[in-house]
């Protein structure tokens, strides 16, 4: 192993660029690491750009794109009716699913931040289900939130999380009455003047978000702690952690599944204010795009 | 301070732990093990020849089949098939046997709380059993914090159900090593106290996630002992087998 | 609160559409309005654009009205194991739904074998297979949403992925569709016209070349329409071709900047 590390070195003035970067990926990387810049010119620490376009697909109630450099995200929500439970009469429900269609990613490897996904924002507590209620016992949401990986080119989570904050952000939950078979049918423009049948929730068109978590995603790599890392750097570097706090800076989840390298407490202490930062530039991306919808 | 625990235990207090290894004659290797009435058995198969597609052919690959109590496995069961998967593949010494496929089989045989943490404890012991090439073992336990802000340790299902957030943390345990100590710690830090695996469930502070972590790691210490001392047994002549 | 993902309780969606499935009447008359207001032969406005996906080898993003198709090119890269040696290149195609690319969520689907196969056989003819032997190109397409003649737009969005991969082809693939409404033909139907159909034509061609390499008619026709029909769309073929080839131009110009 050290052979050929040291003979990279020696080839590294010869060799062209780029097929340095495909022989030796790892020592190409850490040559920039030396120098405390990665490939695509960041510093360790930055994340790239990062832009949302909420109301995206006009067939959903409510939708958000969001960029993370090329990684893409693509979240929608279709609001349906369902009979609650009996155990949760007053409570609606969320259900997550997320899909890695086989144009993002060349490899697709189905299903792997899938499972994260629901957890963190089941129990981050943004949703109140009491507010996805329509009649006590009768009916209620069942928000179906679908979110696809358009492009993938690592921190696809972090990208996720956020289309998905800001999908629920731009959601606008349909006006809907109750027939005489008992069913929930949406109060359009035209049967309007049914009076008879009066709409359930004109005031709740919009859902109250208590807190928004944002997460950020960051490689360990020897002593190197690198922010929002690119799919090429996710694939060689592989201890990943991720961290997500919400905008009361309250710790919503912490996931590090494995990896080679050991997170130690001076280690997390940093990702943690990382994610602080990246938690305040999101919520300002996220804000400025609420507030672009309010002005169209 | 004192907090009622259902069954008497002090907030630091562990569940005891039972571990007997070899309880299986097909499997590679295997090992049951036991935290206060939640139980896992683990078995280990392999290596086999060959590796998966999309995976990287010139390691060894890992595959873990999670199997639960009742019922098929849905997303949490895949979840769980994740995280150790991940966790088990970073204590492996994957470049010994490239292009093979171990694979672990977990039966879920009680779950009582803290059933990932157990899950890869048992893993770890079957891996141990089975002969596998290891780093070091990979000591796994899990915390809550109750409502009023008290930190439990190893939880049992109805404390898991009350509480507001949960964690399991995995840690490497201590190399007994014939090196001097210094050459064991990175940077001044001591590996034990490096964390493998970290998920965590419900909002806390980060004050209360750092507070676990300083409970969790004396906790799993302890157990990293008491499988050190497991592993010495010969499989089989386990006094808790016999009985 | 456990995730009550397994077992899902029976959900139905509020909207009315599924009430009114009676054909309005206004489609018998003469002077009806299409529902965005088009003449009978006027296309969508349609916006394309390439290089949609960064980890793909080529992409392209069609939008025609509601109808939004991304189309991800990979490869030429090796065919699976499984496949028997060739000395021509191979094809995949390969078209999923969102869920919510339908008014109804997860409507759609059920028949995505059939779109792949169409998508298969329309460009086809169309590649120099030859020049990527033993490998395979994978051609895959993701309909965000679903507004009306889905196959055709995926179709001419995925040549232009093609040619945004560098995938050698005799010319561009156009696509276009014709439905059949009583006595009118209405040419680039949306969905709500496509659901009350008598019968559609569909063509896919090389403009340049004047070869059709797909041409599918469902429902009932008599041969003077027909021949209308074919007029119309390939008259919208070459027109759509000047559109697809102007936008390679224009990415391949703003690349070269």
């Amino acid at each position: 192993m050290v052979g050929s590390a040291n003979g990279a070195t020696d080839l590294s003035s010869e060799m062209e660029v780029d097929a340095f970067r495909r022989l030796f990926p790892l020592r190409f990387h850490e040559r920039h690491l030396l120098e405390s810049v990665r490939p695509d010119a960041r510093s360790l620490g930055k994340a790239r750009e990062t832009s949302l376009a909420l109301g995206a697909v006009a067939s959903a109630d409510g939708s958000a794109l969001a960029k993370i450099g090329c990684t893409t995200m693509l979240a929608a929500i279709k609001m349906e009716v369902m009979t609650p439970s009996k155990e949760a009469p007053d409570e609606g429900c969320v259900a997550i699913d997320f899909h890695m269609p086989p144009i993002c990613s060349p490899i697709v490897r189905p299903g792997r931040p899938a499972e994260a996904a629901p957890v963190v924002s089941k129990h981050s507590g943004m949703i109140d289900l009491k507010e996805l209620s329509l009649v006590s016992g009768k009916a209620a949401w069942m928000a179906y939130l679908d979110i696809y990986c358009l492009d993938a080119d690592g921190a696809l989570f972090d990208a996720a999380l956020l289309a998905a904050a800001a999908a629920f952000s731009h959601l606008q939950i349909p006006v809907v009455s109750l027939n005489d078979d008992g069913r929930i049918v949406v109060v359009s423009k035209e049967n309007g003047e049914k009076a008879k049948n009066k709409p359930v929730n004109e005031e709740k068109r919009k859902l109250k978000l208590r807190s928004i978590p944002f997460a950020l995603t960051c490689i360990l790599h020897k002593n190197y702690i690198l922010a929002d890392p690119t799919a090429e750097e996710e694939s060689i570097m592989d201890t990943l952690i991720t961290i997500v706090l919400d905008t009361s800076c309250q710790l919503v989840s912490l996931y590090k599944p494995g990896g080679p390298a050991l997170a130690y407490e001076s280690v997390l202490q940093d990702c943690i204010a990382l994610s602080r930062q990246r938690v305040k530039e999101l919520q300002k991306i996220l804000n400025e795009a609420i507030l672009d919808m309010d002005v169209d | 301070m004192e907090v009622d625990r259902a069954d008497g235990r002090a907030p630091n207090q562990r569940r005891p732990v039972a571990c007997t290894r070899g309880i299986l004659h097909r499997a590679h290797g295997s090992a049951s093990w036991a935290q206060g009435d939640t139980k896992v058995i683990a078995a280990v198969y392999g290596p086999k020849a060959g590796t998966r597609k999309n995976e990287n052919p010139e390691k060894a690959c890992i595959e873990i089949i999670w199997k639960p109590k009742t019922g098929q496995s849905g997303k949490p069961e895949r979840e769980y098939e994740m995280v150790m998967k991940k966790t088990l593949q970073s204590i492996c010494l994957l470049n010994v046997h490239p292009n093979t496929t171990t694979s672990i089989v977990i039966q879920v045989v009680n779950d009582d709380g803290a059933l990932l943490p157990c899950a890869i404890n048992a893993a770890c012991a079957a891996l141990v059993d089975a002969g596998t090439p290891l780093k070091h073992l990979a000591i796994a336990i899990c915390c809550c914090m109750s409502e009023n802000g008290q930190i439990l340790l190893d939880p049992s299902k109805i404390e898991e159900q009350k509480v507001k957030s949960f964690v399991y943390l995995v840690f490497p345990n201590s190399i007994a090593s014939v090196l001097p100590e210094g050459s064991l710690k990175s940077e001044g830090e001591i590996m034990e106290h490096g964390i493998l695996t970290s998920v965590t469930h419900g909002v806390m502070t980060v004050d209360d996630y750092f507070s676990c972590l300083k409970l969790g790691r004396p906790a799993a210490a302890e157990l990293s002992d008491f499988i050190r001392n497991n592993l010495k047994l010969k499989p089989g002549n386990d006094s808790s087998k016999a009985a | 609160m456990a995730a009550k993902g397994g077992a899902a309780p029976a959900t139905y969606s509020p909207s009315p559409t599924t009430f009114k499935k009676k054909r309005p009447p206004i489609f018998t008359d003469v002077d009806w309005v299409r529902p965005d207001g088009r003449d009978f032969h006027q296309c969508r406005p349609a916006f394309l654009r390439t290089g949609a996906v960064n980890a793909a080898s080529g992409s392209a993003y069609a939008e025609f009205g509601n109808t939004k198709v991304i189309v991800s090119i990979f490869g030429p890269r090796e065919s699976k194991k499984a496949m028997m040696y060739s000395d021509t290149g191979r094809l995949n195609c390969n078209v999923t739904y969102t869920t919510f690319a339908t008014p109804v969520r997860g409507q759609a689907s059920s028949d995505n074998k059939e779109i792949s196969s169409q998508l298969h056989k329309s460009l086809e003819g169309a590649i120099m297979l030859d020049t990527f032997p033993k490998t395979t190109v994978d051609v895959f397409a993701l309909v965000l949403e679903s507004g009306g003649c889905d196959l055709p737009v995926v179709i001419s969005c995925a040549s232009l992925a093609l040619a945004d991969a560098g995938i050698m082809m005799f010319d561009l693939v156009a696509a276009v569709s014709v439905s059949c409404l009583g006595k009118n033909l209405v040419i680039d139907p949306v969905s709500e016209e496509e659901n009350y159909q008598d019968g559609s034509l569909m063509i896919t061609c090389l403009p340049s070349r004047n070869e059709v390499t797909q041409l599918t008619i469902t429902g009932e026709w008599s041969s003077p329409k027909i021949h209308e029909a074919m007029e119309l769309c390939l008259d919208a073929c070459s027109k759509l071709g000047k559109i697809m080839r102007s936008c390679l131009k224009e990415s391949a110009s703003t690349s070269q900047e």
